[in-house]
């Protein structure tokens, strides 16, 4: 207890309150204190009563939530290695195959073309594109691959088309930036020992550019995971997804202690699922 | 050599898949028709006409562009003093300051959105442009903090010390040093926070009413029931301006991002 006003004194006399006092002030109001609302709200009976743990009952005693949970997941994760197994060919040949700069940095405006545009537009785009009438089903039809149209929208398979699209220049950016970041005289010295190319790769571009891919597949899961526009566009209300749920309950339903329970079951989804991926993180060791 | 060709062929088919929607919505809203179509059939700069004489659209446009620019500003003036205290100075609990500012990062903006109403509506505000603005702030300060903090370095506090001594007050020195070390920063952190903000749907949805709506909500709210070329040329509209403000900065910054560093 004695450390206490010692604390007290040290944030008096060492915070830069000056610089602090604007950020600080403005974050609790309308960051943290509006996330303690909604914790409390899920805590407390709709009527005004004491504490209860009905509304997480609510959530995490129904099968139905677990299905829409598991669902939401297993599209972000599909997405993910998706869009690590496309970002990273792109990336690499990016920076190492393309020679001409003009070349480079006409890629890099179309990587961030999309980044610039609402996910609503990109959305759009793919209504057009996989509708039943639309081109994606034509050419296939056209070629003689399909008979029928396949139905896209409204299917896990159209929400994960959209998702990729929409997550992949994440990727491609920080991998990008990390097989940049890399020494080429590393792979002239491997090579002058004797390395082919692949084991090159293997050896020194592949472990050098890992935590760039890691730090962009954090980036496209935790989007993934939260993701509302471009499900709700391309599901045609046919394949629900979590953040739905929590937008019915807030914006139709009005039952903020429900919708309250479902917010936090999200964020402490994703916030575990963020601290296993650092804990497993391969590249933390070796440093 | 058969793996640099395959390469190649992966990563070309990978760019076109990146172009291929924001073609065909350029492409869709140049239609004749009544309905959506791509190729378009005929072409015609009518649909464009539509959404300029729409008040609804052009009010969409304003909100989301002042709401944008305030934002920005905003996270400027919240973002610039922050990273200067946690930069520049060593008080308990940094790290965890820190990592509070960055965290609307990390979150769920839908969860924000809806934290966000359910508090205004206590306090009275929910569904006004402070609402709105306050939520936009908090999700891109980060953008800001992010681009200048690696800029303030020890090198520069060196020349801040320098100033100092040779007799320059702590304003002045802000004004003639700081400041212009961290420029770059502040630019390319305001232009990402006031893009964020434009683009925004998962927060404003929650913030907008029938008067008062930006551009994304209003295409949210009009794709759920009608697709047509309207729509297309909204769309296109957004792309055109985002394309034009890519190549303004990569012409003033040079967006060779992926260059090998020598």
């Amino acid at each position: 207890m004695t450390r206490l006003p010692a604390f007290l004194g040290a944030l008096r006399r060492d915070m830069p309150w000056p610089l602090l006092a604007a950020p600080l002030l403005f974050f609790a109001a309308f960051f943290a204190f509006p996330l303690a609302v909604v914790l409390v709200a899920s805590v407390t009976a709709a009527d005004g009563g004491g504490l209860t743990l009905a509304h997480y009952a609510r959530v995490l005693l129904d099968a139905y939530h677990w299905d829409i949970l598991w669902l939401t997941l297993r599209i972000a994760f599909v997405t993910t290695a998706i869009a690590m197994m496309l970002g990273y060919p792109l990336a690499y040949y990016l920076v190492r195959v393309v020679e001409a700069r003009w070349l480079r940095r006409a890629c890099v405006v179309l990587l961030v073309i999309p980044l610039f545009t609402s996910n609503i537009v990109r959305s759009f785009g793919w209504m057009v594109l996989l509708g039943r009438v639309g081109i994606v089903n034509e050419t296939l039809q056209g070629a003689g691959l399909i008979e029928r149209p396949i139905r896209f929208l409204g299917s896990e398979t159209g929400i994960v088309i959209g998702l990729v699209y929409i997550l992949l220049p994440f990727v491609v950016l920080t991998t990008g930036n990390a097989i940049a970041a890399i020494d080429r005289r590393l792979e002239e010295a491997a090579s002058d020992l004797g390395a082919g190319p692949a084991q090159r790769f293997r050896t020194i571009v592949w472990p050098l550019s890992l935590p760039g891919l890691l730090s962009g597949a954090v980036i496209v899961f935790t989007l993934a995971v939260s993701a509302y526009v471009t499900p709700a566009l391309l599901s045609s209300g046919r394949v629900t997804v979590f953040s739905m749920l929590i937008y019915q309950q807030y914006a139709s339903v009005f039952d903020f202690h429900y919708g309250g329970a479902l917010s936090v079951v999200l964020l402490v989804a994703t916030l575990l699922l963020l601290w296993a991926a650092a804990a497993i993180d391969p590249t933390r060791r070796r440093t | 050599m058969i793996a640099r060709v395959a390469l190649g062929g992966l990563a070309w088919l990978t760019l076109a898949y990146l172009a291929f929607p924001l073609v065909v919505i350029l492409g869709a809203s140049l239609t004749t028709t009544e309905f959506l179509a791509f190729p378009p059939r005929g072409l015609t700069l009518a649909w464009y006409g539509r959404v300029v004489a729409d008040p609804s659209y052009v009010g969409a446009f304003w909100t989301s562009t002042w709401l944008a620019a305030l934002a920005a500003a905003s996270a400027v003036l919240l973002g610039l003093p922050a990273s200067l205290a946690i930069a520049r100075h060593d008080f308990p609990g940094k790290a965890a300051l820190a990592a509070l500012l960055m965290s609307p990062l990390l979150l769920p903006h839908i969860v924000l959105g809806a934290a966000l109403l359910q508090y205004c509506v206590h306090v009275g505000i929910a569904r006004t442009p402070l609402a709105l603005l306050v939520g936009h702030t908090v999700i891109v300060a980060p953008f800001v903090i992010r681009a200048v903090l690696p800029l303030l370095t020890a090198e520069q506090r060196a020349l801040e010390e320098a100033s100092m001594d040779l007799g320059a007050g702590p304003f002045q020195t802000f004004c003639r040093v700081t400041l212009p070390l961290v420029r770059s920063g502040v630019v390319s952190g305001a232009l990402f926070a006031f893009i964020s903000s434009w683009i925004n749907v998962e927060l404003s949805m929650f913030g907008t009413t029938a008067s008062m709506t930006t551009v994304p909500v209003k295409l949210l709210n009009h794709v759920q029931y009608q697709v047509d070329p309207l729509i297309a040329a909204v769309s296109g509209i957004t792309i055109l301006a985002a394309a034009a403000a890519i190549v303004a900065i990569d012409v003033v910054f040079g967006l060779d991002l992926l260059a090998e560093r020598k």
